[in-house]
Parts: C-alpha cells; structure tokens; sequence
C-alpha cells in the first residue's frame, strides 16, 4: 500500500514536469492555427475557437516558407550523411589502427570542440569572402564535412566491433574499406542513429555562419530566415507561431521515430 | 573522463605488440589497404584542423593586436591596444560576470534537475518511465532559434501564455530585473533533458551488486543514494559541467532572439557582445581579442573542472 501511493506521488510529479515541457509545444502548435484576432484578444482559450490554416497560407505567400525548408534540409541531409562517413571512418581508423601519432591526432580533433566559435569565426569568414564562395553552399558544407564532435563519439563506439571478427575478415581476404562498409558500420548503427540526430539538428539549428555566408533571401536556410520573418512580420504572432512550428515539426517527428536508438547513442557516447 | 583515461592507453610503446604473435601476421595481410585507410584518414584530418582550426585561430590572434576592419579593409598594427581597451572596459568585465551568473545558475538547474528527475524515472516505482524520457528530451533536440521564439511569445505581456496563465502582470523581456531571469528559464527549459538522459545513462551503468551488498548490510535507500549511487555518478556530473561550460560560455542565440542584449547590457552575455562588435559593428581586432580571453576562460574552468574531478576520484580510491 504504501510503496503504491509513493508511486502515484512520484509518477505525478513527473508527470507535472512532463506537463511543463510539453505545454510550449502544444501551445504553439495550437496557436497557429487560431487567427490573429484570437491570439490578440483580451480573453485567451489553450485551444482555438475557430481552427484555421490562414497563418500557414499567408506565411508561404509573403515569404516562401517551403523554398527555405528545402534548403534546410537538403543542407542538413548532405552535411549529416558527410559526417557520418567522415565520423566512422576515422573513429574507425583511431580506434583500431596502431599508428605514431595516433594519440595527438585524436586529441587534437577531441580539442577543436573546446574552441569557442567566437575565436574562429572572424577568420573564417574573411577566408570564405576571400574565397568568394559567400553565397555559395560549399561555404557551409565545407567547414562541417569533419566533426570533432562525430569523430570522438564514434571512435568511442568502436568497442562495439571486436578486433577478432576485424581478425576474421581478415583472413578471409576481405580489404579493410570492404570490412569498414560490411562489418564496422552495420556494427554501429547505435551510435550512427544518435550522431545522425545530432548533426542534423545542429546544422538545421546552425544560425551565425548561414547568416554571414549566405545574402541571398532564395537559397537562406529556415533558422535565419525566421529571424528574418520576425524582424519584417513581427507583429504577424498568427505568422511567428505557424512559422516555428514548421521548423520544429521535422526535427521533434524525426526524435519521436529514432528516439530509442537515439538516447541509447546518446548515453552510450558518454559513459565509456 | 573518457578524455583523461583513453590516451593513456595509447602511449603504450607499440613495440610490445609484436610480441603477440597473431598483430604481425594481420599487419601483412591488411598492410596496403590499412596504410592507405590510414593516411587518407591522417591527410583529411589533418587538412582540415590546419585550415579550418589552426590557421584561424592564428589568424585571430595575430588580428587581435591589430585595427581590422573588413569593410574599411583596415589591418594596422595597434600593439595591445585591442587587450588595453578589453581589460579597461566597464561593459566586457560586466558582460563576463554576467555570463558568469547565468552560466553558474543554469549548470545548477541541469544538473539539480537532470539528477532528481533521473533518479525518479530509474526508481522501480515509476510508471511509464519510456514515455518521461522521450518528453524530457524533446526540449533538447527542438532547434534553439525556434525555441527562442516560442518563448519570445510565452513572455509576451499581453498575450503570452505565462503572464495569462499566473495572471501576472510583468513585461519579462523588457524589464531588466526580469530579462536575463526569463533566458536562464528558457535555457533550463532546453536544457535540462540533456542531464536527465546522461544521468539516466550513468545509473544504469552502475553495479546492481554493490547496492544489494550495502542493503544486506542494511543500509537504507537514503544512505545507499549518498554512499554508493552520487559518488558513482561523479564522473558523470563532471562530465555535465564540463559540456555545459562550454556551451554556455557561448550562449548567444537566445540573447540574439529574445533580448539583443537589452533592456540596456542587462542580457548581454559575452558571446553576444563579441558577435556585436565583429559583425554589427566590424571591429574584428577588438572582437578577436575578446574571443581570445574567451578562449583562456573556457581552457581554465576546463581544466580546474578536469583536476577536480581527478582529485576527487583519487580520494575516493584511496
């Protein structure tokens, strides 16, 4: 008896929690379907009175929505699959390869996360004007192909894959590039799973660098085209809240999909 | 920890390895393809720390001690000029102390947060515990500048949901005893899942054994939690702070959406006045050097987080 109202007790206080971290997302996702005059009233409802699809309609009319949505995820999808490569490749390679030179390699890598972007920014940018590549998408896939970040989290995985099926192959003749397509990768789909996610999202979330590199309103992605939204249609709440939510949609139904092997990836990546 | 740990292993002197008869004969068999892996590894690696990491932060620091101006195209030696006027600088040493106080009260939350809620979704009494983590989460993985916004327009004083919801009457953004409040309660919002995750991870990884022999010794759930589980879960806990100082140290899209900076400096944080002086106001040397002391503060807090770690592990094992 007692250990079932502890139980209940606790369950709903984390239920409570729950509530809190959901509601935001309710609230804008509901909102942006009321119309203006609704979000503006004196008197506020959580869900609205008469639903409407005027807030997505006029957003994609006075400012294409979609257009930047594509880019945002053509850029998220080309940089995240790099990453991935690039990522288990070398988290392979430092893992599992004896070589001089090996330990500063990694460190030097693990050490580029430490760096605030503060510090190198400024320098890239003057390189990439200097390049002339502004407003030319290398500018953004270039500096992102190679992750400290991916490169630490899957060297860390490499446990996953014992030496003595690499061994195996081996002897059977397989070439090291065939044993990291058909045994290393397949062996770390957890780990693959949650750095997708991660990547994805932050190159989705990227706002400073697509913002300098790129002047040109048709190819900008979605994160700084939103600022730009609000700052031209600030008052347009109706606007704001339809725009959000088609930025968040995409990212939270690809966790809600792979959360499991997500947060299994996340966890696996910090407690080694 | 895994930092401080791994690259040990790897000063192990390779030469003991051909005493394992089975390494060589590998090392013949994959010879070609493994050096060639190897090197494409090492070149593109390589390549990439010199131009996109090494060459700019030299850059900045050389640009740092000077007058660059891109739009001017100005690059004239100053001396320290740049540091001087950091260092003297009302607004730099109030915007680090501020950043200071935001980075120390959200670290508090996170972990404060991530630990009890951890706990409670690992306790056996907990129902639904799959449904707890995937909504503590979500915050996490929702995109920042979105995020931002949401909350731009739950502290809105008219219409917002907070101020409806209390029934209070405070214009959150736009008060200065109110405005960096209501951005630590947005980043802890975001935030906080992240810990409840790891922590998550760290008490699943701790033995099942050691807490029943301490209860066969009868201690209690309490002293099982303080004794056994939170030093466990300390290399955990370091490893939170460590990330989060980082990351805070640079917070700047929330100040950049919610506040710029205002009312007033009361919001600006440090990442954000360097991001004003480099790219509204294009002063890059002064910006550089402030991304310098930056980059000292965050070396220093990471490294004192290392020791303490290291000493605290060192006086648990002894």
């Amino acid at each position: 008896m007692r250990t079932r109202i502890a139980s209940g007790v606790l369950t709903s206080l984390l239920a409570m929690i729950g509530i809190v971290t959901v509601f935001p997302f309710l609230w804008m996702v509901l909102s942006a379907f009321k119309p203006n005059s609704e979000i503006n009233a004196a008197e506020q409802n959580f869900l609205p009175q008469s639903w409407t699809f005027e807030n997505f309609l006029s957003i994609q009319e006075n400012f294409d929505f979609l257009r930047l949505f594509g880019n945002s995820v053509f850029l998220s999808v080309t940089i995240t699959a790099i990453v991935l490569y690039t990522s288990a490749l070398a988290g392979f390679v430092i893992a599992k390869y004896e070589f001089r030179g090996r330990g500063l390699l990694f460190g030097f890598t693990v050490g580029t996360m430490m760096i605030p972007w503060a510090v190198t920014i400024i320098p890239r940018y003057t390189m990439f004007v200097d390049a002339g590549l502004q407003d030319n998408y290398l500018s953004i896939i270039v500096p992102a192909a190679i992750s400290g970040f991916g490169i630490f989290m899957m060297r860390q995985n490499m446990h996953a894959v014992p030496d003595e099926v690499l061994e195996a192959a081996r002897i059977d003749g397989a070439s090291e590039i065939r044993i990291f397509h058909r045994i290393v990768l397949p062996m770390s789909t957890n780990a693959i799973a949650a750095l997708a996610i991660f990547q994805f999202l932050w190159v989705w979330d990227d706002y400073l660098w697509p913002y300098l590199m790129i002047n040109d309103n048709a190819n900008q992605v979605l994160a700084v085209g939103l600022t730009t939204f609000a700052g031209q249609y600030g008052t347009d709440y109706g606007g704001l809240f339809a725009a959000t939510t088609i930025s968040i949609l995409p990212v939270i139904v690809v966790y809600i999909i792979f959360q499991r092997r997500f947060i299994a990836g996340v966890a696996s990546a910090a407690v080694k | 920890m895994t930092l401080t740990t791994r690259p040990k292993a790897d000063k192990r002197p390779p030469e003991k390895n051909n005493v394992i008869p089975r390494k060589p004969r590998s090392r013949k068999r994959g010879n070609a393809g493994e050096r060639t892996l190897r090197n494409t590894v090492i070149i593109v690696i390589g390549a990439s720390l010199l131009l996109l990491t090494a060459y700019p932060i030299g850059l900045a620091f050389v640009g740092s001690f000077h007058y660059w101006n891109p739009l001017s195209g100005a690059f004239d030696f100053i001396g320290l000029e740049n540091y001087t006027d950091l260092l003297s600088s009302g607004e730099f040493w109030s915007s680090l102390l501020r950043t200071g106080v935001f980075s120390v009260v959200v670290i508090f939350f996170r972990v404060a947060l991530g630990l009890a809620i951890a706990v409670a979704i690992f306790s056996n009494l907990t129902r639904g515990k799959a449904i707890f983590r995937t909504i503590f989460y979500m915050p996490t993985v929702t995109p920042l500048v979105a995020v931002a916004y949401i909350w731009q327009m739950m502290y809105n004083p008219q219409t917002g949901a907070i101020n409806t919801f209390f029934g209070l009457d405070i214009n959150w953004l736009y008060d200065p005893n109110f405005a960096l409040p209501s951005i630590i309660g947005m980043t802890i919002w975001k935030d906080f899942g992240y810990a409840v995750i790891l922590f998550l991870a760290g008490l699943h990884s701790i033995p099942e054994d050691a807490l029943e022999a301490a209860s066969v010794d009868g201690a209690n759930a309490w002293q099982r939690f303080w004794s056994i589980t939170l030093p466990l879960l300390a290399p955990m806990t370091v490893f939170v702070v460590i990330t989060s100082i980082i990351s805070y140290l640079q917070a700047f899209v929330q100040v950049l959406v919610l506040t710029q900076g205002g009312p007033g400096t009361s919001t600006q944080l440090i990442s954000y006045l360097i991001y004003e002086q480099a790219f509204v106001k294009y002063d890059f040397g002064y910006a550089s050097a402030a991304a310098f002391v930056l980059l000292i503060f965050t070396a220093l807090l990471t490294l004192i987080s290392f020791r303490l770690s290291a000493g605290r592990k060192n006086s648990l094992e002894g």
